[in-house]
């Protein structure tokens, strides 16, 4: 369990009021730390005076490397996500900088000549299209409604919903300001949750993390539609590390045991591997109890770059990155114009990992590999059993000679 | 005996039968609409297979019956047509009274309709082809069932579409709507009936030709006679006939989310198998004729549906190819294995043993469409995939027993023609 006296030599200021600190170490494998297999994870929430806590730092140590998500709520939903190559590496905040005007290097990760990998995905807009002036190939889906800015929302005090048993916490939120009352009794949140080891969880679709993973949830309950066929989707902004912006690529595989009928796995990768990546399947649910009928396709559209100005800024992305001219932009859609909807029950989730390194790789049950074993392996050797029998009674009725 | 149309829905004759075949596999034409204007699962969506094969556990036994000693052939063939049409009519008014219930009842009605109809129309072959063109007969019976089922599903899905443009909206009036356009097929069978009956009555005037009789004599205390290669035969066709039909019932939506296909494209794919057992069934019919042999026929077929069934599980290879095997191995099989109970059992206990044989099938594909369903729902296709490998499987065990059984006991299943022909004349000798 760290103090806040270790912690201090590896922060820039420690608040003069008590810091709200909550960690969990949850310990490593009884065996001990197996490389990244498994890592240290703690969550804490750094806080300053007057200022509402929407800063969420998670912290996970493995042997030889230190992964950092600093998930944030100033400005829209904002995520950095930096990797270093030492377990020692802790966050620094300057809060004066980083609620001036100008944040920049208002947040640091020391030392900085360990840092292996960085980048960052906002969450900018949540869009809204009318599916019913659409046909379901089209692109967008339909005609678009005036989007949220999600730098407009306000967000929950993040200790009021963190569970330090399970690793995760929920940014809540609503727009500030709501002349329509779309939002009155609805919400946007950003579930986040950690991982110490790898596992998978019960909850559709079921995305395979590893310790160096993270899972967000993004759910839309209650907020009323503009329309009566509406489909919702969110804008995603990434700080650009090159020239062109990062593909999303789509792999197809076979198995589809943990996401009925999904077989394809979509993935950002910031650069060649080992980097950081983002991992969804093309699947969203529209009820709260996941399962295949309320299955709605997810629509990914290329990154595309974007002037920063056009965007909603962030000041946690210009406190760390500085200030960047150019974001990678992508949309996310949910849903068609038929089938189930957010109309259905006024809730929709996606989930997606986000992780650094080797993205996870599904691999086929044992329950598969069992019967395929047993379904060709019985039949396989009866019928080679078979084949020698006859063979051998063929061979020794031929040796059989006649008396005459 | 060549290849005997007698496959699950298997003895059904042209242009009758052509439409109660082009409605059977309305739900699989159709399965994306159903689900998402009944907003049912895949679970409930295979109940309207399941309530079809309900009825048919019993009416297998009854049907020779029936059309026998009570409704005789013209009336019987009259009747059922008529089941088949009110349950089309039901299953589309389902539809658009959004009643799935309704829906499910429709399927039973259909289905009460469906198998005695494939009884009655078979006797109508015997009594007017025997020791002519008969196996032609069938033969093309066959293929005219077989074109109703692949235009049924090419057609349906464009169909749909086009009502869902002119009335605006997709949803279950025009589910409904789709499905009393497509019972159209079913007025025409009923038509076909009453135009067979008239012709019936006259040849028996004319020519004084007797009403036809289905011949079976159905004892169930015939059941404890059946030899061992006969219930193996048994459970190769249900295991076999389980991992057909409720594929192709759930194969559209597997075809475009897998291989992404789209919805036209999955329908065509779907129906290759019901378009290559329509030329192929008297063709493999003739082989398996002049060849005899019939188990290893039986064991190439099973064996290539495995080789089919693993190539959709566990490759992206194009699914044409599998589809096709599919077709062909299914074509072959029902040449090849119907034949077998022919030569196991005496000809008095025949019909009871085709019964029974059809009757389990039917019980067979109630319940795997149903477990298919869960399955599909729960776990995926792939799971699903490796439930209908391991199915073939069994069938294919059994087959490699049968081969051994029938060897151990000098059986004369495996009989090349030209040993079946020394045989018969060391009997008359």
């Amino acid at each position: 369990m760290y103090s806040c006296g270790a912690l201090r030599r590896g922060w820039g200021h420690c608040a003069p009021s008590p810091i709200l600190f909550f960690s969990l170490l949850l310990s490593a494998a009884p065996f001990g730390l197996l490389g990244e297999e498994t890592r240290q994870v703690s969550l804490e929430v750094p806080t300053w005076p007057d200022v509402p806590q929407n800063l969420l730092h998670i912290r996970a140590v493995g042997t030889n490397s230190t992964l950092h998500y600093v998930w944030s709520t100033l400005g829209p939903p904002t995520v950095v996500l930096v990797a270093t190559n030492t377990p020692h590496s802790v966050l620094s905040i300057n809060w004066t900088r980083l609620l001036s005007p100008e944040p920049d290097g208002g947040l640091m990760i020391l030392p900085k000549d360990s840092i292996q990998f960085s980048s960052a995905l906002i969450f900018t807009r949540l869009l809204e299209f009318d599916s019913a002036t659409s046909d379901a190939a089209a692109k967008p889906p339909g005609k678009p409604y005036p989007p949220y800015s999600l730098a407009e929302f306000s967000w929950n005090n993040i200790t009021d919903s963190l569970y330090p048993a399970t690793l995760s916490a929920t940014f809540q939120g609503h727009p500030k300001g709501d002349p329509t009352g779309a939002f009155a009794n609805g919400s946007l949140a950003f579930r986040v949750q950690a991982f110490a080891r790898s596992g998978r969880p019960d909850q559709p679709p079921r995305l395979l993390h590893t310790a160096d993973t993270c899972q967000l949830e993004v759910a839309l309950v209650g907020a009323s539609p503009r329309g009566n066929h509406s489909l919702f989707g969110i804008e995603v902004a990434t700080v650009g590390q090159s020239p062109d912006c990062p593909m999303i690529q789509e792999q197809h595989s076979i198995d589809d045991e943990y996401a009925p009928t999904v077989f394809q796995l979509y993935q950002l990768l910031w650069g060649s591997l080992p980097s950081g990546f983002a991992q969804w399947r093309p699947v969203a649910f529209s009820q709260e109890k996941a399962g295949r009928e309320s299955a709605l396709s997810c629509q990914a559209f290329p990154l595309h770059p974007t002037v920063a100005h056009s965007l909603p800024q962030s000041p946690v992305v210009q406190a760390f990155f500085g200030l960047q001219e150019k974001y990678c932009t992508f949309n996310l859609t949910f849903g068609a114009s038929t089938g189930p909807g957010y109309w259905d029950q006024h809730y929709l989730s996606w989930s997606m990992l986000l992780g650094v390194g080797l993205p996870p790789v599904d691999a086929l049950s044992p329950l598969i590999l069992g019967i395929m074993t047993v379904a060709l392996g019985i039949p396989g050797l009866m019928l080679l059993g078979a084949g020698l029998t006859l063979i051998l009674r063929c061979k020794h009725a031929s040796e059989y000679q006649s008396i005459n | 005996m060549t290849c005997p149309a007698s496959s699950p829905g298997g003895q059904r004759l042209s242009p009758g039968d052509t439409g109660s075949y082009f409605c059977y596999d309305n739900p699989a034409a159709l399965q994306t609409q159903i689900q998402r204007d009944m907003q049912v699962n895949t679970t409930k969506f295979m109940l309207l297979y399941a309530w079809y094969s309900w009825p048919n556990v019993v009416l297998c036994f009854l049907g020779g019956f029936l059309i026998d000693r009570v409704f005789g052939i013209r009336w019987g063939t009259i009747i059922f047509t008529c089941f088949v049409c009110i349950g089309q009519v039901v299953f589309a008014l389902g539809g658009i009274f959004n009643a799935f219930w309704l829906m499910e009842v429709g399927r039973f009605v259909f289905g009460i309709g469906g198998e005695s109809l494939a009884v009655a129309q078979n006797t109508y072959a015997v009594s007017w082809f025997k020791g002519k063109e008969l196996n032609l007969v069938f033969g093309l019976q066959l293929s005219m069932a077989r074109i109703g089922s692949t235009v049924n599903m090419n057609l349906m899905g464009w169909l749909y579409s086009k009502f869902e443009a002119s009335l605006g909206s997709a949803g279950p009036t025009t589910l409904g709507v789709t499905l009393l356009i497509g019972g159209v097929t079913c007025i025409l069978s009923l038509i076909s009936a009453l135009a067979l009956a008239y012709l019936d009555q006259r040849a028996e005037r004319i020519l004084h030709k007797e009403q036809g009789k289905t011949g079976e004599v159905i004892k169930l205390t015939d059941i404890k006679d059946f030899s061992l290669p006969l219930w193996l035969i048994f459970i190769i066709c249900v295991c076999y006939y389980v991992v057909v039909f409720p594929f192709i019932g759930l194969g559209k939506v597997f075809f475009i989310q897998k291989f992404g296909f789209s919805s036209q494209e999955a329908s065509a794919i779907n129906s290759v198998v019901y378009v290559i057992s329509a030329p192929m069934s008297p063709l493999f019919g003739f082989m398996v004729d002049k060849t005899g042999k019939n188990i290893i026929w039986v064991l190439c077929a099973v064996a290539t549906t495995l080789v089919s069934h693993m190539m959709l599980a566990f490759t992206m290879w194009n699914p044409w190819i599998a589809m096709c095997l599919l077709g062909l191995s299914y074509s072959l099989l029902a040449c090849a294995l119907w034949p077998m109970v022919a030569y196991l059992v005496p000809e008095h206990q025949l019909g009871t043993a085709y019964g029974f044989m059809q009757s389990i099938q039917n019980l067979g594909l109630a319940i795997i469409s149903i477990i298919a369903g869960i399955i599909l729902d729960t776990r995926g296709y792939l799971v699903l995939e490796v439930f209908f490998i391991g199915c073939v499987s069994l069938a294919l065990l059994s087959v490699v027993l049968l081969y051994l059984v029938n060897h151990a006991r000098g059986g004369n299943l495996n009989y090349s023609t030209r040993q079946r022909e020394e045989m018969k004349f060391s009997h008359t000798e």
